[in-house]
């Protein structure tokens, strides 16, 4: 057992720290007051292409581009630097370009020209490209096995028909991974996913959403109205995909992957709490309080426990080891801990929070969608107690 | 990279060995080691034998040499069969942390040693956190309500920075005792009582209270476990309603929060026992430890009986008994508020951003060793 980083490990997450302080913060901030999501037009994005960042870890039709080399990354190296960046702003994180959410599924499940075309772009991106993955519909949410957006084959195309909701960066994304349902008698067997691309006929009515926090990034609502995709845009193509549940599994695959990475964020977002809080009491003196003490020491173990909770999750994946529970626990954990930091960050502050121009004020709203997206804090309890007590699904 | 949560082949071995013995001697006794206080002579020869007595002493004084991992990884095992027999079977205890961060080998040799040859003998560790504890370097005055032992053959008193060690002079009057009856139980006082020895150094007395707060929390957190363990299989076979009860969301997501808790506090413990083992400042760490294990008894041991229901409340299944080891150890050593204290103690010198683990502190060494 061993909890050490190495030295290139431990400079990448300062090289984070640097970036974080300088850019993301403040970008996030800015985003926060004007109360939308970063213009597609913000120098920041051009300057993350400047830093090579918004590209995908397809290392290339010949293998040679650089992408793979970070595709080595490990699981637990990944987290921590999810943790760092949601430290300085979990929302900025999100909308960051790059192939984001999908990518993992194009890469496990997408065929050779499938990954030339749609990952292609994002080799050596000409200009800040985005790509997303829309599973959440209206009603279905949680329970991603009742998906209602039909797609039917016509000829050589399939045609989309449904609506998606809370989709991040969805309107500016050059294409959308949208899990649809083939053959709704067959439920989770029957789930597929298709790319649509931006402009496609009938991929409309895109709704950017009001939200309560992590305004960084978008989260938007579309419809998909007869909206017809040639029969190569199945991902996996028609021979994978007519396997059982491969479909459903392939979306799931990505939801597995996540939901540790939703942790350390949870965990980034409540360090930044806990260093505001500290800095907070130390200016108004309230360090000598035995009440506001043993908060801030419960509010650091917490922390410290779910970080190490998610880094085992991360850990497991790494070493090929099955870690349903434990990526489940962290993700529940770590975003109730989140949510403890920053409730207790705003009663710290009394009514100074209550102003709405305090850091802890906005945290206190950002964390909140932690304990929600890639699966409630009650859906990974439910995921948890079907290994542990046979909870029938 | 060097990062790695697997415990590896020798301390796999050795959690094996702890839980084959818990298994086979302890766990077959357990009320009949409340009865009579203590454990039978051949369990007793048994926990020699295979080591478990010297789990801490240095190699040079003829024992196993191993570290604060080592230690926490074995008290869970007997911690989730028997925490007052585990007490009761460890001759040196928290004593030998005490000793050994005063004075080292020679203070072991002189003080402690001498016990290992006399079978069934026991040193006692008490803390004073509470005004109970008085006297000066050559004199103690003592009244503790309770310690888990009917006997001990020395006694090692750490207060603040000062460590006094007696041999004789002090008095157990035994007590029911409300948990750890395995290990004994009784009024502890010293009038006037003879100091063999005296040492004041604070930084030693600091390093020893991480090592005795982990090993409290780590009993504990094996009753936890064992807890959870038991009343997740109970959960599984009792039907409530025409379906096991564990399928009852409300009763599944308790016990979901329970195998939460236990794998949150095992995980701080081992943090800040890597850390010791490390020659790191573990003193709020460990504190921290033992605090999370213990906010943890506190809804895991009432929560084991619940599970149960009625059948919980009785002695014929263990879960009652968990419950009272919970309260009883999370009692020891000031409890959870003199842990509170040094859990917080560092928080007037943190710099921002705070570092929540040994990470950040661990990749400096690895760093410094890696620079050319």
């Amino acid at each position: 057992m061993d909890l050490s980083l190495d030295r290139a490990m431990a400079e990448r997450l300062e090289r984070a720290r640097e970036l974080g302080r300088n850019e993301v913060r403040p970008v996030g901030l800015e985003a926060d007051r004007e109360g939308r999501p970063i213009p597609v037009d913000h120098p920041y994005f051009k300057r993350c292409l400047e830093r090579g960042e918004g590209r995908t870890r397809w290392s290339g039709p010949d293998g040679k581009a650089e992408g793979g080399a970070r595709r080595e990354r490990s699981t637990v190296d990944a987290l921590l630097l999810a943790e760092e960046m949601a430290y300085w702003d979990r929302g900025v994180g999100v909308a960051n370009p790059g192939p984001g959410l999908p990518e993992a599924n194009v890469l496990s499940a997408g065929t050779p020209e499938q990954k030339l075309r749609f990952l292609g772009p994002f080799l050596e991106p000409d200009r800040p490209r985005w790509a997303c993955f829309a599973m959440t519909e209206p009603g279905a949410g949680s329970d991603a096995a009742a998906i209602a957006t039909r797609a039917r084959r016509d000829g050589n195309t399939w045609v989309l028909d449904g609506s998606k909701c809370f989709i991040g960066n969805a309107s500016r994304a050059d294409w959308i991974l949208v899990q649809a349902t083939v053959d709704p008698e067959r439920g989770r067997a029957g789930q597929r996913a298709f790319f649509v691309e931006s402009g496609t006929p009938g991929l409309s009515n895109f709704k950017i959403e009001k939200k309560s926090g992590l305004k960084a990034y978008e989260s938007t609502s579309f419809s998909l109205e007869e909206c017809r995709v040639p029969a190569d845009n199945l991902l996996g193509g028609e021979p994978r995909a007519k396997g059982n549940r491969e479909g459903f599994k392939a979306a799931m695959r990505t939801f597995n992957a996540g939901r540790p990475v939703i942790a350390a964020n949870a965990v980034g977002i409540g360090r930044a709490l806990l260093d505001e809080s500290l800095t907070f009491a130390r200016e108004h003196g309230l360090l000598g309080k035995t009440r506001v003490r043993d908060r801030i020491e419960a509010m650091r173990r917490r922390l410290r426990a779910a970080r190490l909770l998610c880094l085992q999750a991360g850990h497991l994946a790494d070493q090929k080891q099955p870690n349903i529970v434990e990526a489940s626990l962290s993700k529940a954990m770590a975003a109730a801990v989140g949510q403890e930091a920053a409730t207790f960050g705003m009663e710290l502050l009394g009514t100074v929070g209550a102003r709405g121009d305090h850091l802890i004020e906005k945290l206190y709203r950002d964390v909140k969608a932690m304990d929600i997206v890639e699966g409630t804090g009650q859906i990974q309890r439910m995921i948890v107690a079907r290994t542990l007590l046979g909870l029938p699904r | 990279m060097a990062f790695e949560f697997a415990l590896g082949e020798e301390l796999e071995l050795l959690v094996k060995t702890a839980r084959d013995f818990a298994g086979r001697r302890l766990a077959p006794a357990i009320r009949e080691a409340e009865r009579r206080r203590g454990v039978a002579a051949a369990v007793r020869d048994d926990f020699e034998a295979i080591g478990l007595d010297r789990l801490e002493l240095p190699d040079a004084l003829g024992g196993a040499g191993l570290g604060s991992l080592s230690r926490v990884l074995v008290n869970e095992e007997l911690g989730a069969t028997d925490p007052g027999a585990a007490l009761a079977l460890d001759p040196l205890g928290t004593a030998l942390h005490a000793l050994d961060e005063f004075g080292g080998n020679a203070l072991l040799q002189r003080l402690l040693l001498p016990l290992l040859e006399r079978p069934g003998a026991r040193a006692l560790l008490v803390t004073g956190h509470d005004g109970s504890i008085g006297g000066d370097d050559g004199r103690l005055e003592a009244a503790i309500p309770w310690v888990p032992a009917d006997a001990a053959d020395l006694l090692v008193v750490l207060e603040g920075g000062r460590l006094r060690v007696l041999r004789e002079g002090f008095e157990l009057r035994p007590l029911p005792g409300s948990g750890l009856r395995a290990a004994g139980g009784a009024e502890l006082h010293a009038d006037d009582a003879e100091v063999v020895f005296c040492a004041h150094d604070g930084a030693a007395a600091a390093r020893a209270m991480a090592r005795v707060r982990l090993y409290q929390a780590s009993l504990l957190l094996g009753v936890l476990r064992q807890s959870t363990e038991y009343a997740t299989a109970y959960a599984q076979q009792r039907v409530a309603f025409g379906r096991p009860i564990g399928h009852h969301q409300a009763l599944a997501f308790a016990l979901v929060d329970m195998h939460a808790a236990v794998a949150m506090g095992r995980l701080l413990v081992r943090e800040a026992a890597l850390r010791i083992e490390h020659g790191g400042d573990a003193v709020a760490p460990a504190a921290s430890a033992l605090v999370e294990v213990i906010e943890a008894s506190r809804s895991i041991g009432p929560m084991g009986v619940q599970v149960l229901g009625g059948h919980g409340f009785m002695q014929d299944h263990p879960v009652e008994k968990y419950n009272r080891e919970c309260r009883a150890l999370s009692l020891l050593h000031g409890g959870i508020d003199a842990a509170r204290d040094d859990a917080a103690s560092d928080l007037d010198t943190l710099a921002t951003p705070i570092e929540l683990s040994p990470l950040a502190a661990a990749a400096r060494v690895t760093a410094q060793q890696d620079a050319p």
